[in-house]
């Protein structure tokens, strides 16, 4: 899973493209984005973010280059033992029996990844971790569970986010599980604890909303591969405005005691133009609660009968 | 943690007249940077006053002058109490007897007032039916005993059993804006289009729109909600609720169902008041519309909406359930 050099220089192709229109200044890795668009103003002369965003890409599944793959939770191929049929079993890891009957659409799709330079730097005892929770995802990822999906997360799973923004104050309502934020760009005092969104702090940088965040518990992952950090990351994200329907999003991912560098992803997020187009509800703790607590009651709500 | 169960039982009241007077002492209504009245920042309710006339309020809308002092003077004392670390301190309420509960809602150490809650003239919330009584259906008023008695007693067997707000759900639209003493404030950020409502407890969360558009007719939670200005007011249409009556809600009148229609109203009075009035029709629950009037403070700038991770740690909901199992082994069933 890991991307090799050749992973590298593919990375560099796709950043360059995923970065504004072709014919846009290449960004530079890990730097800001330069762009020509002048984002339209605010009543008070700020560029205007206001809308509802959703990102289009296969992130949420790996933030790494991946090829597509059968199922997130994999077992591996039964051994070749002579018995006829057998020789020619699959070398492919065959999904695993839980979610096997979702089929095709239980797969996961393929995608050039969104950290530039293609490597995620972990610290060897944290590479071992990851692969531990890419294996056991499906106990893991707390995304299953509807847990609040952290920063940068909530930017890129497969639902809207909308940008609500006022002069002192910007909120990022995003419609998995409710989840909210708000960016200070009035001066705040300290989060009084850890949390599973962060604590905002914003900018303007130009035409770009700088939001340094922090104060994070070690609950959150970043997608669906497992990959983690510690209460010590602080993240700091970019939303740049590069057309009236895209803007780049870029977040910086710094966690000593999880990696050996800070490192960075990009990636375009895309206007929902629909009209009328709203965030709706998606509050899943009522679709999860089968899951997590349906064997603990003395009835079992899904068999009415008693649990043993 | 998660409720605020108080409201039926409180002694305590008294009826808000400033709130519905126009401004004085020169302030003028603010506006944003693109022309709308600007409500923003975070509010709560404060007030003493009850949801429900108390039966020995019966026919008197408010108190006097002096019930007013009085009910002040035992407000402040309880909260010098509560700052001076006497824990347990029941808010308004001079002993368990007075509790509809038994004694089983959150005392004061879940409260977080740290000011004293202010007394009004207003005997009740509501203020229409004349009686500041809700008007239940039979069926609605059985449902709401039922929730009473059963209440910190169970039976638990299932995680359908507790109510929405130990689920981690929601305690409800209706009184998102006035309730939850441990969560109940409420960040109000607009921007062009839309008002925006964070409640503190449950991350519950309002984005209104504001531009004319009709509601979306998917039913939800909290509805659709559609935005109007009407002078300086704010005025919120709520319907398309989604049919949640079968759930056991800690109050019987935030429960939605898919005839509930909620107005709302919310009209800046001064720099930290607002006069904050609902208006419920639901025939499934009640036999007809009623309206509260409810005052709400602002709180200083630099007041903060913190991260309420309901769902994420609910120890509890796994701790009723093995208290669930634990009693139906000792009975044996």
């Amino acid at each position: 899973m890991r991307a090799g050099f050749l992973g590298v220089i593919s990375m560099a192709a796709v950043v360059s493209a995923a970065a504004g229109c072709n014919s846009q200044p290449t960004a530079a890795p890990g730097g800001s984005t330069p762009t020509a668009y002048r984002a339209p103003r605010t009543a008070d002369g700020k560029p205007d973010l206001n809308g509802i965003w959703q990102a289009l890409n296969s992130a949420n599944f790996d933030l790494r280059p991946h090829a597509a793959r059968p199922a997130l939770s994999l077992m591996p191929a039964a051994g070749r033992s002579g018995v006829p049929g057998l020789v020619r079993a699959t070398t492919v890891a065959l999904p695993d029996p839980v979610v096997r009957p979702l089929g095709a659409v239980g797969g996961v799709p393929a995608g050039e990844g969104v950290v530039v330079g293609g490597e995620i730097p972990y610290q060897a005892w944290a590479a071992t971790k990851r692969e531990e929770n890419a294996r056991e995802w499906l106990k893991r990822d707390p995304e299953i569970k509807c847990f609040m999906p952290g920063i940068p997360r909530a930017t890129y799973l497969p639902y809207p986010f909308q940008i609500l923004q006022s002069t002192d104050k910007i909120v990022l309502a995003y419609e998995f599980a409710g989840a909210t934020r708000t960016i200070h760009m009035d001066k705040v005092g300290d989060s009084p604890s850890p949390t599973w969104m962060g604590w905002s702090r914003g900018h303007w940088d130009g035409d770009t909303l700088v939001v340094q965040v922090t104060d994070f518990n070690d609950e959150t992952w970043f997608d669906r591969a497992g990959d983690f950090h510690s209460d010590q990351l602080k993240v700091t994200e970019r939303y740049t405005p590069q057309s009236p329907y895209h803007l780049t999003y870029e977040a910086t991912i710094d966690d000593p005691k999880v990696f050996t560098r800070p490192w960075t992803i990009r990636m375009p997020l895309y206007r929902r133009v629909e009209p009328d187009k709203q965030l709706l509800e998606y509050k899943c703790v009522e679709f999860v609660e089968e899951l997590m607590y349906g064997h603990l009651g003395v009835v079992d709500p899904a068999t009415g009968q008693r649990n043993k | 943690m998660k409720h605020w169960r108080l409201l039926a039982g409180f002694v305590v009241a008294a009826a808000s007249v400033s709130a519905q007077q126009p401004a004085t002492g020169g302030w003028t209504q603010p506006k944003t940077p693109w022309g709308d009245p600007d409500l923003q920042g975070v509010w709560r309710y404060e007030a003493s006053v009850p949801l429900e006339r108390p039966a020995q309020m019966e026919g008197r809308a408010q108190l006097t002058d002096e019930e007013v002092a009085q009910r002040q003077k035992v407000e402040n004392d309880q909260e010098g109490q509560r700052l001076a670390g006497a824990e347990g301190t029941a808010v308004g309420r001079g002993n368990l007897a007075q509790s509809p509960i038994r004694g089983n809602e959150y005392n004061s150490f879940w409260q977080d007032h740290g000011r004293p809650r202010q007394v009004f003239k207003q005997t009740s919330l509501v203020v229409e039916p004349e009686d500041g009584r809700i008007p239940y259906t039979p069926d609605a008023k059985k449902a709401e005993a039922r929730a009473q008695a059963r209440y910190g007693a169970g039976p638990y067997e299932s995680f359908l059993d507790p109510d929405t707000g130990e689920r981690c759900l929601t305690d409800g639209v209706t009184a998102m804006m006035w309730q939850g003493p441990n969560g109940g404030h409420n960040r109000i950020v607009q921007s062009p289009g839309y008002v925006t409502i964070l409640h503190e407890e449950y991350l519950d969360r309002r984005v209104i729109p504001v531009d004319g558009r009709k509601p979306s007719g998917i039913r939800q939670w909290f509805g659709n909600a559609v935005g109007k200005w009407e002078g300086n007011t704010f005025v919120v249409e709520t319907t398309n609720f989604i049919d949640r009556t079968n759930y056991e809600w800690a109050q019987i009148f935030t429960r939605p169902s898919e005839t509930l229609r909620l107005t709302e109203r919310y009209t800046r009075t001064g720099l930290d008041t607002m006069d904050y009035r609902i208006t419920v029709e639901d025939p499934a629950t009640f036999a007809k519309a009623w309206t509260a009037q409810i005052p709400i403070a602002r709180l200083p700038n630099d007041t903060q909406i913190y991260e309420y991770a309901c769902h994420e740690g609910n120890y509890a909901m796994t701790n009723l359930l093995a208290g669930g199992r634990a009693d139906a082994a000792k009975r044996g069933r």
